[in-house]
């Protein structure tokens, strides 16, 4: 029993992360069809930020996610308007080549800036535990959840309060009634994918406090981005929420799976990603749209 | 203002769709575009509304040169549109759908503006909260007006209207279209529904396969002979 909530409690607080980490994935995706394989990078580059921020003036890293945020925000609509916006209703081909060549392009900058040497951020929380019930919990790990719910939850409240995130949600559905009302699309698209830079950057951010920092850092996140937006559902923040809580909770189990099959030893540890890729499966072949999704006209 | 179309012709690529067409419509008028299929009206509507690239000629409302604006300052001069097929936000609520007719708008009155299309469309009231995918053809169809309206349009362009929808239906929407059209409004009705639009309109152009063939008063054109037997089958 303790070992089965102590493994609930790990997986919600590596899916509230992996949450954030899907929902401007997800965004970008479900609302202008480009898969955005630059969004590990925009991650990676708001963990360098923080980092930057925390060797130089010793700025805390949660401190941090909100300037992070808004560097990357800045250059996501930077990109959008500038490069991106040209091939966005070509095939899915093009913006796949060109996300790709801009995930190229700025990991080899970063590596050229930081070097490869792998970083890390200190802070007085570090390694600090409390334990509740018997369930261990990092702080630093709480720390991370509690923001990427809080971010989380402002995005659901800005696409469907305001009046730019109700334009971004109508066009998404038509573009071309969109631009009947008036809906600038270049700039909501620019608006959309900045959004998706600056949440891949917060994401980045908080992920310092427990992950070491190499330039590729953000490969392994864009996979999972992936994935856990699918498994939830495209383009909503509900999808991206329960999707991420999902997958962490199911790899976090798959730590306990332990077999021997034909003498040969199989070990959970390193079959996370598998069983979490296995749930995609079982979840696209049963219900498609995935677990909130709507099939869209 | 007059809406004037001169020697308009627009293409999709290679495939030349209009041909010099010109058309003007009078400061509060109500003028009928008819034709079969494919003749190009919704293209026509398009290039005004500026979703369309043109090939040659100008739209012209009032001095300004609507050609050269992006659509949403076409919008915002006062020209909006009522697209084929309602194309409404499905999944948005009726109320987010009205308001996103307003997006342009930075003025104090959108709210009073939503109460005044509410009290002509009362049967949207009803359904204010719900998805607008979720609501029938008929209501779809006054969504998609009452959008328009939130525009404050000074002329309307509104394609095939009663496009799905019961006789019955189409007769309440062109009761509101009258009201509309006494609040000051001038349209430009797209219609297959040749009899329902030459009854309606006090002019008419007959658009065929990318030309203006035809033009004249409404009621001269419903006993025009060659408009009889290519559109009334009679």
């Amino acid at each position: 029993m303790q070992l089965v909530l102590q493994n609930l409690v790990n997986g919600i607080l590596s899916g509230g992360i992996l949450a954030l980490v899907a929902l401007g994935f997800s965004l970008v995706y479900g609302i202008m069809n480009i898969i955005n394989l630059a969004h590990g990078a925009f991650l990676m580059l708001g963990a360098y930020i923080t980092w930057q921020l925390w060797s130089t003036f010793g700025l805390d890293p949660i401190l941090a996610v909100p300037i992070a945020f808004v560097v990357l925000f800045a250059f996501g609509y930077g990109i959008q308007r500038g490069v991106i916006n040209r091939v966005v209703r070509a095939p899915v081909l093009a913006t796949f080549l060109l996300t790709f060549a801009l995930s190229l392009l700025i990991e080899t900058t970063a590596l050229f800036v930081w070097t490869g040497d792998t970083r890390g951020v200190q802070t007085a929380y570090t390694g600090a535990n409390f334990t509740l019930l018997g369930v261990t919990v990092p702080w630093a790990k709480l720390l991370t959840l509690v923001v990427a719910l809080a971010i989380t939850g402002i995005l659901y409240l800005w696409l469907h309060r305001s009046r730019l995130g109700r334009a971004i949600r109508a066009t998404s559905m038509d573009v071309g009634a969109a631009q009947m009302v008036g809906v600038r699309v270049a700039h909501v698209y620019g608006i959309t994918y900045a959004l998706g830079a600056g949440l891949a950057a917060a994401a980045g951010a908080l992920l310092t406090l427990s992950y070491p920092l190499t330039p590729t850092m953000g490969d392994p996140f864009l996979i999972k981005g992936f994935v856990v937006c699918v498994l939830g559902g495209l383009g909503s923040v509900e999808g991206a929420l329960v999707g991420g809580l999902v997958y962490g909770i199911v790899s976090s189990f798959a730590t306990q799976f332990d077999v021997t099959i034909a003498g040969q030893h199989l070990s959970g540890t390193g079959l996370q990603d598998v069983l979490a890729l296995v749930v995609l499966l079982v979840v696209l072949i049963v219900r498609p749209t995935g677990l909130v999704g709507r099939a869209t006209a | 203002m007059n809406l004037s179309v001169e020697n308009l012709s627009a293409a999709y690529g290679d495939t030349r769709v209009l041909w010099d067409v010109s058309l003007e419509i009078g400061e509060r008028e109500i003028v009928a575009l008819i034709g079969s299929n494919g003749a190009g009206k919704s293209t026509l509507l398009g290039a005004i509304s500026g979703l369309v690239d043109i090939v040659g000629g100008e739209v012209r409302y009032g001095d300004v040169k609507l050609n050269e604006l992006p659509p949403d300052r076409i919008v915002q001069s006062g020209v909006v549109q009522v697209p084929q097929g309602r194309r409404l936000f499905g999944s948005l609520s009726v109320r987010e759908n009205l308001l996103m007719g307003a997006y342009l708008r930075r003025d104090k009155e959108v709210e009073a503006d939503l109460e005044r299309v509410l009290a002509m469309l009362p049967r949207l009231r009803e359904r204010i909260g719900y998805l607008a995918g979720r609501l029938s053809g008929g209501e779809q169809q006054q969504v998609a007006i009452a959008r328009a309206l939130m525009a404050r349009p000074k002329m309307l362009l509104i394609d095939e209207m009663s496009l799905g929808l019961a006789p019955v239906l189409v007769d309440s929407l062109l009761d509101i279209l009258t009201q509309i059209h006494a609040s000051g409004v001038a349209i430009l009705m797209v219609e297959q529904d040749v009899q329902t639009a030459l009854e309606f309109a006090e002019r008419a152009y007959v658009l065929e396969t990318g030309r203006i063939t035809l033009t004249g008063p409404a009621h001269a054109l419903l006993d025009d002979p060659n408009v009889k037997k290519a559109y009334l089958g009679v």
